[in-house]
């Protein structure tokens, strides 16, 4: 039998606005339970929604960001079902006419994960279950989200992890969401199945997945279960699953048996909302240069396409670099200066992310420019960053004026006899044709000149001493 | 209208209704006369139902819709004066196994 796996998304992400969606309160993460609470989003009879402009906005920018036709007429609806998190015992989302439909995302591959819509909706509350109690937060209760539902384009474990990474980027530069899986601005619920000789299997959905590398690990694990049962004559059963983190297992949540029936209907306390055509153009026009955007100009700039990839990965970098192209930094020393010495100060993806410098970027600019204009080699603005990166600081604290009078071609040629002179032996290995012993007059170079000199000229006067 | 005890019970399940066997009768009675009125609506826009208005005749631009700033929410005393809570926490009996 031939299988090919077959997988969706379903993507939650909160929207980063200052207040909730139908109501004022903040929106703010980690607030004592139940402070960011009033009659609105704790479903007080008698209150009444009052929809957020910039949530329309956020997912209009993330659907123009996706490729996604965003609907200029569109309204809520009411998804019913009974459950703590919700004190209204509805959340209100959309059904019919989400705001954005028929998107894609394109991978590296160049194969498109197709966007089938972008709804938005309500975030319910967070429950906690201990002992014989379920205790309840409504803060996060009426939090923007937006549901990014995929197409079941995604045919590996490899694929799903790009798709993930490249949405959460894509967020993240249109500076609607931090999408930060670990505190759960970004969630996905994962569908799963395995296709036979082109014809569909039946699907398993993983719910509620916060880590990338555990949605990896929870596809090749439900892939396997399904394929187990299929190749053992049985029939893989419709399912909600909970991937749990430490067997590295999924176990059944709900058959099909108990699903739920929503019973959608139009949200009548909600006013159909229309989106004047001037006004998606004007969100399109002030959208921020997305990642692929991004790469090719840094591409233009001559930039290794490796450096531009470990760039474009980190929106916080990216705003970093291009503030130092703008005080006139060459893009080339100072993409390997950040790539380099800085990523090795910021282990973590977290400490890339938030990419926190204890020196501006005008400062480092002012480092890259040197090296650009041979005042100083790459090796001592390696050096003098690093130490800038443990005490922060400014440039002039670490390189003097005098430091940077450079060094005269006189100076150069007396350097370099001196370098043979103390070194002999090199020099007649250098004579009997051993090409490779000239750099040993270059450490002896660095050393006299604090790593100033510009060894590429030391190279063309110790060759032309030497051949004499 | 005919309402299955089915259905009824499926309807109950889904809002957390518990009815007793003759309870679930009773409340099926109601239940049609319920249904019968809005099948009376249906009726009687049969065939004709320009007059009728849609869930897009009141519209919002989007210039008026609401502006996001957050305001003062309530404080944590109201909001839980309702309900059963414990440490800031709104409590039910425990919802999962
Ligand atoms: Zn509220």
């Amino acid at each position: 039998m031939n299988y090919r796996l077959v997988s969706g998304f379903e993507t939650h992400v909160e929207l980063a606005t200052a207040s909730k969606i139908f109501c004022g309160c903040s929106t703010k993460f980690g607030a004592k339970p139940n402070t960011h609470c009033c009659p609105v989003c704790t479903g007080q009879p008698g209150s009444l929604p009052v929809l957020n402009k910039k949530v329309v906005e956020y997912a209009i920018r993330a659907g123009l960001a996706t490729h996604c036709t965003i609907n200029a007429v569109t309204h809520l609806d009411r998804k019913n079902y009974s459950y703590p998190d919700l004190p209204k015992a509805y959340q209100i989302s959309q059904y019919d006419r989400p705001l954005c439909e028929h998107g894609y995302i394109e991978l590296d591959s160049g194969k498109r994960i197709g966007i089938t819509r972008i709804h938005i909706e309500e975030d319910a509350g967070k429950l906690v279950h201990e002992r014989g109690f379920t205790y309840i937060d409504y803060n996060r209760g009426g939090v923007p989200l937006i549901e990014i539902v995929s197409e079941p384009d995604i045919s590996s474990p490899e694929e799903a992890r790009e798709y993930v990474e490249k949405l959460q980027l894509i967020m993240r530069y249109i500076g609607v969401s931090d999408c930060k899986m670990q505190e759960g601005s970004m969630r996905c619920d994962v569908n799963v199945s395995l296709s036979q000789d082109g014809v569909m299997g039946t699907r398993t959905e993983i719910k509620n997945m916060n880590s990338v590398t555990f949605i990896e690990r929870a596809i090749i694990y439900e892939a396997a279960r399904q394929r187990e049962i299929l190749e053992g004559g049985g029939r893989v059963e419709q399912a909600t699953l909970r991937f749990d983190e430490a067997t590295g297992e999924t176990y059944v949540m709900r058959t099909k048996e108990d699903a739920q029936d929503y019973r959608y209907f139009p949200e009548p306390d909600l006013l159909t909302v229309v989106i004047p055509q001037e006004k998606i153009d004007e969100i399109a026009a002030h959208m921020s240069e997305l990642p692929v955007q991004k790469r090719a100009r840094y591409l233009s700039l001559g930039i290794s396409a490796q450096n531009a990839n470990l760039l474009c990965r980190y929106r916080a970098v990216c705003d970093f670099f291009d503030a130092c192209l703008k005080a006139d930094a060459g893009a080339r020393h100072a993409a390997n200066l950040i790539v380099g010495t800085i990523y090795a100060a910021l282990p973590t993806e977290e400490d890339k992310e938030a990419f926190a410098l204890p020196f501006a970027a005008e400062e480092f600019a002012k480092l890259v420019k040197y090296v650009d204009g041979g005042k100083i080699n790459f090796t001592l603005a390696q050096i003098t960053l690093s130490e800038m990166l443990k005490k922060g600081g400014a440039v002039s604290d670490y390189i003097k004026e005098e430091d940077l009078a450079g060094i005269s071609a006189g100076e150069l040629e007396s350097l370099c006899i001196q370098a043979v002179a103390a070194n002999p032996a090199a020099a007649a290995d250098y004579r009997a044709g051993k090409h490779k012993a000239i750099g040993s007059f270059f450490g002896y170079i660095k050393r006299a000149t604090g790593g100033r000199a510009d060894i590429k000229a030391a190279e063309q006067v110790l060759k032309r001493l030497l051949s004499d | 209208m005919a309402i299955e005890k089915q259905q009824l019970e499926h309807l109950a399940r889904l809002a957390n209704l518990e009815f007793g066997g003759e309870e679930l009768e009773k409340f099926k009675e109601g239940f049609e006369e319920m249904v019968a009125f809005c099948d009376g609506i249906n009726h009687a826009v049969a065939g004709d139902t320009s007059s009728i208005r849609g869930v897009d005749s009141r519209t919002i631009d989007f210039e008026d819709l609401r502006e996001d700033t957050a305001q003062p929410s309530l404080a944590a005393e109201k909001v839980l004066s309702n309900g059963q809570s414990s440490n800031g926490y709104f409590t039910v009996r425990r919802v999962v196994k």
